[in-house]
């Protein structure tokens, strides 16, 4: 061997670090498992009812009644056993409820869809006679709102009938819980 | 006779490469090491399916104490991965409930992760300062989740700012792969 075919023998591109960089970014993405941020749904108890011993005066308030309409039929993911546990969360099978609706009362008022909710919430929230006295401002505001899901309600109706509450311009929505035992 | 060629190369200092591997090897480790780590203050969090609502206010900078509470279908209630109530085997018993909310607030209130509220007034009371989050899956009972909000505010317990988990995106209507709570 001379000096030019010390020179001439070829580059060979070492693969090892690369590789080592594409496993090790494949693990990492692996466990990062990308989450995102939660929200949240501020819902502060009553501060001045059933937790002190003080008087405290009756404030008026919008009642939001949800009544179940249909109670829909629990799915579950193909091969999910419902009296078993899901081997990967260690918790029972996740169902998804299909098929289930439900209707409001608003006061005294029925609202048998989504739709006439709205309206009926929109009607409410424009009447000036809505307005109550904000005692912190010194102002008026729209009255306070609670919503109360009886039996057979689920989260998600919570949820849902929560933004079309605000959707309507109430600002105030507290949760009740009348009537349930 | 030829005199044999000097080998010159033998004398020459060698190259100084410098040898990057092994720094990002260890850049990745640490990188998957903190993920880890992070992953760890998830735990409390139960694979939950949250229902999506416009409404809300972003949980992007949690108090560090704030207890967690996952509410599953069954009504079963969940606290670091313990199975602190289940309708089967408590029914409507939320005894263990309560001792635990009941230990949560008195541990982080003699370790000082949590305070009590003022009345307008500037008093103290019973009532802790700090929130609570409730977790609960889309399609849990709503009653599962009363029965829980009322075992916080019941007023030795004191807990009246309740967080309610939403999501940004509904994970059962959303395509697959698609972000959402957890």
């Amino acid at each position: 061997m001379n000096f030019l075919d010390e020179v001439r023998e070829p580059v060979r591109l070492d693969m090892t670090p690369m590789i080592d960089c594409v496993f090790l970014m494949i693990i990492f993405f692996v466990c990062i498992d990308f989450r995102v941020l939660e929200a949240k749904l501020p819902a502060f108890l009553p501060k001045d009812v059933g937790s002190r011993t003080t008087v405290v005066l009756p404030k008026e308030n919008l009642v939001v009644r949800i009544h179940p309409a249909t109670p829909g039929t629990p799915v579950y993911r193909d091969g999910a056993n419902p009296t078993g546990l899901d081997p990967t969360t260690k918790r029972p099978w996740r169902f998804q409820l299909e098929g289930h609706t439900v209707r409001w009362e608003v006061g005294p008022r029925p609202c048998p869809d989504a739709i006439s909710l709205a309206a009926e919430l929109r009607r409410i929230a424009t009447d000036p006679q809505s307005l109550v006295p904000d005692p912190a401002t010194g102002t008026t505001k729209l009255l306070p709102v609670v919503l109360e899901g009886l039996p057979g309600t689920y989260y998600q109706d919570l949820a849902a009938t929560t933004d079309m509450v605000h959707a309507a311009g109430f600002r105030e929505i507290q949760f009740g819980a009348s009537g349930w035992r | 006779m030829p005199s044999p060629r000097p080998d010159y190369g033998r004398h020459l200092p060698a190259a100084a490469d410098l040898d990057m591997t092994p720094m990002i090897d260890c850049v990745f480790l640490l990188m998957i090491f903190f993920a880890l780590v992070i992953d760890l203050s998830q735990r409390n969090l139960e694979d939950l399916v949250l229902p999506r609502a416009a409404f809300r206010e972003l949980d992007d900078k949690p108090p560090e104490h704030r207890p967690v509470l996952n509410v599953l279908q069954d009504g079963s209630v969940i606290h670091n991965q313990q199975v602190v109530h289940d309708p089967r085997r408590d029914g409507d018993d939320f005894g263990r409930v309560r001792a635990l909310l009941l230990t949560l607030r008195s541990t982080g209130l003699q370790q000082g992760k949590f305070r009590l509220a003022t009345d307008p007034a500037g008093g103290a009371t019973s009532l802790l300062d700090d929130p609570i989050l409730v977790r609960a899956d889309k399609w849990t009972e709503w009653r599962h989740v009363t029965a829980l909000l009322q075992q916080c505010s019941q007023p030795d317990v004191g807990f009246w700012k309740i967080e309610l988990a939403l999501a940004e995106i509904d994970r059962e209507s959303a395509p697959a792969g698609a972000g959402g709570g957890r």
